[in-house]
C-alpha cells in the first residue's frame, strides 16, 4: 500500500538526526555545520532566505562550509542571490541547480558562473512568480531563514524587515520541508510574534543582528535639474490629468524627485489630498516630506529601510505596524498589493527599444527582476473599476462598448535620454537580446515588456503609448521623446508634430512647463540631512549617506 | 523663505551671493581661454578658467579681491594655471594692501600636474605669507562639496580668519588617502559620519582651526565673512609663539584620542555623541562654551 505520508516521515528523520545536535531547538553556532549537513541531503531544494535586503548570513557561511563529498548537487530556490556566499556554494560543488529573482551585487558573477557552466538555471522569475512556485513545484525541502529574535519556545520576531520570511515559511513548513531560522538574540518576551514555534524547527542564536542592507535611499543632494524637470513633467502630465492616488514608484533618482517635488510643486498645483494618497512602496526617506506635509494617507511596505525604523514607529496611521510599533512588511502582499490594486507603476530603466520594451540588463550582467516586472505590468485578472483605470482603458480602445472594455493600469517609464556615463537609454536593440543569445536563455530578460507600458517620459517629454494606433505611431512616439539620442536622431519630424497634435506626444511647453524652472529649489529637501530634520530628528540616516 | 546652499552652489554662484550685487569684475576669465598645459597629454578635458575664478569686488562697500574654486572641475584639483591665478592675486592683495577672500573647494594639487602644483602650493604660501605680513586680510571659506584637502589645506591653514560649515571638511590628507596609506582599520573612508566626526566643519570649529561656524547658508556666508574682514589681522612671533604653544597642548591633549567623539569629550562637551545631531544654535551654545580658541595663525 502507498505511504501516504512520505515527506512527513521525511521531515521527522531529519529533525532527529538534527536533534542530536541540537538543545532542543536550540543549535550552537559552533555545531551549525555538523548540524546542516546531519539535516540536508544531496539534491534537497534548500531555500536560503536571501531576500532584497535581509540576509541569512551566518546560515550561508555555514553552508559553505560543509563537506560537498556529503552533501552536494542542492537545488537553490531563493529570491536574492546577493551574498558572495550565494555563489561559492554552487563554486565548491554544494550546490548545482538556481532558481531565483533578483541577484543586483553578485549580476557579474552569476553570468560568468552560467556561462561557465556552473549554475545550471532554472529561471529568473519575479518575485511573486518564484513564491507561486514554492507552492506548486519548488517547495523547499530545507528553509534557512533569517529573523531578529526567537523566544524559548522558538517563536520569531521578524521586526521591520519580514520581507519574504511568512512566504518561504508557509511554503515550506506546511509542505512538510525543515525551516531553520537564524536570531540576532535570544529572548524571554518578543515584542510581537511573526512566524509562530509550530512553524520553526531549528533556531540558531547568531548573536547578532542579520546583515540588511540600506538600498532605498536616494540622497537629494544627488539630484539633478534634469531629473527635476522629468519629475514635473509625471506630475503635471500624468499624476493631475489622470488622478493617480494608488501607486508605486521605482527607487531611482526621477522617481525620489517626484517624491520631493510633491510638497512643493505638487502643492502650488493644489493637488495635495487628490493625488498619491495610497501606496505600496518601500519607507523611502525621500517621501519623508510628502508624509509630514500631509500628502500620504498610508503605505504597505515590501520590506524596510534601515534606519526609518523610529519615524515609521511614529507614524502607526501612515504605516502597518504591530502590537509592538514596529513596521510588519510582507514582499508577497505588497506585490500583490502593486499589482492589483495600485493604478500606475512608474520607475527608470536602463534601455528602451522602439518597441517600448525596456531591460535593465548591459553588459554582461544578469540582475535579476526582482519586482518591478510585476508593479509595471497590467493585472489581466482585475476587477475592480477606478477612475484612472477606466481612462486609461478607454484611451487605449475608444471604441470598445465600456461595459466590456478592460481599464488599464499606468506603466510609466521615467529617465532621461542619456543615462549614467552618457549612455543612451534609447537604442535599436537590447543589449538583453545579446545576453540571451550568449547564455542562450529561453526568454531575454525584459523588466517591462513594451505591450504593458503606456507612457514613457524624457526630459524631452511625455509620450502616450497607448492612444498610438499602429507599430509606426509607436515607434515614433518613443523616437519623439528620444531627444538627441541615436534613435531621438532619426525621426521624422512632421510625424512626430503630427502626434504631437494628438497629444500623444506632450512637451514641456505642451504641458506649460518652463524647463528653465526645473531648479533645485523646488526640491522639498536637499541633502539627507533636511530628511532627517523634516522628520523630526527620527529618520537616522546610515553613516555612509551623511555629510555631517 | 528658501535657504541657499553654499554647499551647492557653483564657484560663480558662490562669488554672486558673496559679493556686493554688481561690483565683481574678473581678472583672467574664461573669455582668455588660459588653460592648463598638462592635461592635454593626458587626453583630459581641461576648462577655460582652469577650475578657478579671481577678481575683484566688495563686501558690503569694502573691497576686497576674491577667488572661488569649482570642486566639480577635477575636485577642485590646483594645477599649474590654477595656482599661477591665485599666487597673482595673492601678490595684487599685497601690493594693493586689499583683503582676500578665498572660497575654498579642492582636494588639493592635480596628480596629472603634481611638480607644477606643489610649485604652486609653495608659491601661494610664499606669496599669502607677505600679503599678511603687510596686515591684508586672508579670508577663507570652506563649505564646498570637495572639502578642503591637501594643498589646500595648507593654504587654508595660513589664512587670518576660516569660516566653516558643517558641510565643509579641512584636513591636510583626505580619507581616501589615510585609508589607503594606513589600511581601513585605521580610517574608513566609506563611514561618512567618521569623516565628519575627524574633518568635518564642526569639528574643525571646536578645536580651534576655524573661527567663524555657520550655516549652509549663501547669506550665511556672506555675513560670516564681513565680519571676518573686521577683524584686525596681525601676523608677527608673538601669534606664532601663542600657535605653537597651542598646538603642544592640542596633541598633549588629544594626541591619543581616536575619534572626533573622544576629543569633544575631552573638551568638556556634555553628551558628545549626540553633538552631530545639534542645530546651529545648540551647537553655538555647546561649543562656545568649550571649543578651544582658534589663533590667526593656526
Amino acid at each position: 500500500m502507498r505511504d501516504w505520508n512520505a515527506k512527513g516521515r521525511d521531515r521527522q528523520a531529519r529533525r532527529e538526526a538534527g536533534g542530536r545536535l541540537a538543545a532542543g531547538k536550540f543549535i550552537e553556532p559552533s555545531k551549525l555545520v555538523a548540524f546542516l549537513e546531519a539535516v540536508l541531503k544531496p539534491g534537497d531544494r534548500v531555500c536560503l532566505e536571501g531576500d532584497n535586503q535581509k540576509q541569512a548570513d551566518l546560515l550561508a557561511k555555514a553552508l559553505c562550509k560543509v563537506d560537498p563529498s556529503k552533501i552536494h548537487d542542492l537545488h537553490m530556490v531563493q529570491s536574492g542571490v546577493v551574498l558572495p556566499e550565494h555563489l561559492d556554494l554552487f563554486e565548491v560543488g554544494i550546490a548545482c541547480r538556481l532558481d531565483f529573482s533578483y541577484s543586483g551585487p553578485q549580476s557579474a558573477r552569476i553570468a560568468r558562473m552560467m556561462f561557465g557552466g556552473q549554475i545550471e538555471l532554472g529561471a529568473v522569475h519575479t518575485y511573486l512568480e518564484l513564491f507561486a512556485r514554492y507552492f506548486i513545484d519548488l517547495t523547499p525541502q530545507v528553509a534557512l531563514i533569517a529573523a531578529v529574535s526567537a523566544d524559548r519556545a522558538g517563536n520569531l520576531y521578524t521586526g521591520p524587515n519580514t520581507e519574504d520570511t511568512p512566504t518561504i515559511v508557509e511554503a515550506t513548513s506546511f509542505g512538510k520541508g525543515l525551516v531553520i531560522a537564524q536570531v540576532g538574540e535570544i529572548v524571554d518576551q518578543l515584542p510581537r510574534v511573526d512566524i509562530p514555534a509550530d512553524q520553526v524547527h531549528f533556531v540558531v542564536d547568531a548573536g547578532r543582528p542579520f546583515f540588511v542592507e540600506p538600498l532605498f535611499t536616494r540622497d537629494p543632494a544627488a539630484i539633478t535639474e534634469t531629473q527635476i524637470l522629468t519629475a514635473m513633467l509625471a506630475i503635471k502630465g500624468l499624476y493631475a490629468p489622470y488622478g493617480v492616488r494608488r501607486l508605486n514608484h521605482g527607487i531611482g533618482f526621477n522617481t525620489a524627485a517626484i517624491e520631493l517635488l510633491l510638497p512643493t510643486f505638487g502643492e502650488r498645483l493644489g493637488l495635495r489630498g487628490k493625488l498619491c494618497t495610497h501606496w505600496a512602496l518601500n519607507p523611502h526617506p525621500t517621501l519623508i516630506p510628502a508624509i509630514e506635509s500631509g500628502w500620504v494617507e498610508q503605505i504597505h511596505c515590501f520590506g524596510s529601510e534601515v534606519g526609518m525604523e523610529d519615524y515609521v514607529r511614529a507614524r502607526p496611521d501612515i504605516f502597518f505596524t504591530g502590537p509592538d510599533g514596529s513596521l510588519r512588511s510582507n514582499r508577497a502582499f505588497c506585490q500583490t498589493a502593486g499589482l492589483y490594486a495600485c493604478d500606475m507603476f512608474i520607475g527608470s530603466t536602463l534601455q528602451i527599444d522602439l518597441s517600448g520594451h525596456s531591460s535593465t540588463v548591459t553588459g554582461s550582467r544578469v540582475a535579476g527582476f526582482g519586482g518591478a516586472p510585476n508593479m509595471g505590468s497590467d493585472a489581466r485578472g482585475r476587477r475592480h473599476s477606478s477612475d484612472p483605470w477606466l481612462r486609461a482603458g478607454r484611451e487605449a480602445d475608444p471604441e470598445g462598448n465600456p461595459a466590456l472594455r478592460r481599464g488599464r493600469k499606468l506603466v510609466v517609464q521615467i529617465g532621461e535620454t542619456f543615462g549614467d556615463g552618457n549612455a543612451p537609454t534609447f537604442v535599436e536593440r537590447l543589449s538583453a537580446l545579446d545576453l540571451a543569445d550568449k547564455l542562450q536563455l529561453d526568454l531575454a530578460p525584459v523588466m517591462v515588456y513594451g505591450d504593458d507600458v503606456t507612457h514613457i517620459v524624457t526630459e524631452e517629454g511625455i509620450a502616450n503609448l497607448h492612444l498610438c494606433r499602429d507599430k509606426d505611431e509607436r515607434e515614433h512616439a518613443i523616437r519623439g521623446v528620444a531627444g538627441y539620442t541615436e534613435v531621438g536622431r532619426a525621426r521624422d519630424r512632421k510625424m512626430v508634430e503630427r502626434l504631437r497634435e494628438r497629444k500623444v506626444i506632450q512637451c514641456p511647453e505642451d504641458l506649460d512647463i518652463d524647463p528653465l524652472d526645473a531648479d533645485r529649489s523646488l526640491l522639498s529637501a536637499h541633502s539627507i540631512k533636511d530628511l532627517m530634520l523634516a522628520s523630526g530628528g527620527l529618520y537616522r540616516p546610515p553613516s555612509r549617506f551623511r555629510n555631517w | 523663505m528658501i535657504r541657499q546652499s553654499w554647499y551647492e552652489q557653483s564657484a560663480r554662484g558662490r562669488l554672486a551671493n558673496l559679493l556686493d550685487p554688481g561690483s565683481f569684475s574678473e581678472f583672467l576669465g574664461p573669455e582668455r581661454r588660459e588653460m592648463s598645459p598638462h592635461l592635454a597629454l593626458f587626453d583630459l578635458p581641461r576648462q577655460f578658467d582652469d577650475g578657478i575664478i579671481i577678481g575683484t569686488g566688495s563686501i558690503e562697500g569694502h573691497k576686497v579681491l576674491c577667488a572661488a574654486q569649482e570642486g566639480r572641475f577635477m575636485g577642485g584639483a590646483i594645477g599649474e594655471i590654477h595656482g599661477a591665478k591665485l599666487t597673482g592675486l595673492l601678490h595684487a592683495a599685497c601690493r594693493l594692501q586689499r583683503d582676500v577672500v578665498i572660497a575654498f573647494d579642492t582636494g588639493g594639487v592635480r596628480l596629472q600636474e603634481a611638480n607644477a602644483g606643489e610649485l604652486a602650493i609653495s608659491e601661494m604660501i610664499r606669496a599669502l605669507l607677505e600679503a599678511r605680513a603687510e596686515g591684508v586680510r586672508v579670508v577663507g571659506l570652506l563649505g564646498g562639496r570637495a572639502g578642503c584637502y591637501g594643498g589646500g589645506s595648507l593654504i587654508a591653514g595660513c589664512c587670518s580668519a576660516l569660516v566653516i560649515s558643517e558641510q565643509g571638511r579641512l584636513s591636510v590628507s583626505g580619507p581616501e588617502v589615510i585609508e589607503t596609506n594606513k589600511g581601513v582599520e585605521e580610517f574608513d573612508s566609506r563611514d561618512r559620519a567618521l569623516v565628519w566626526r575627524t574633518m568635518g566643519g564642526k569639528h574643525r570649529y571646536l578645536i580651534g582651526a576655524a573661527d567663524i561656524f555657520v550655516d549652509d547658508d549663501v547669506a550665511a556666508f556672506r555675513l560670516a565673512a564681513i565680519e571676518a574682514l573686521r577683524v584686525p589681522a596681525v601676523l608677527d612671533q608673538s601669534v606664532l609663539a601663542g600657535e605653537q604653544a597651542r598646538l603642544e597642548l592640542r596633541l598633549r591633549r588629544f594626541g591619543d584620542a581616536a575619534d572626533g567623539i573622544d576629543v569633544w569629550a575631552k573638551l568638556g562637551v556634555a553628551r558628545p555623541a549626540e553633538l552631530p545631531e545639534l542645530d546651529i544654535d545648540a551647537f553655538h551654545a555647546t561649543a562656545n562654551a568649550c571649543r578651544e580658541g582658534a589663533d590667526a595663525a593656526r
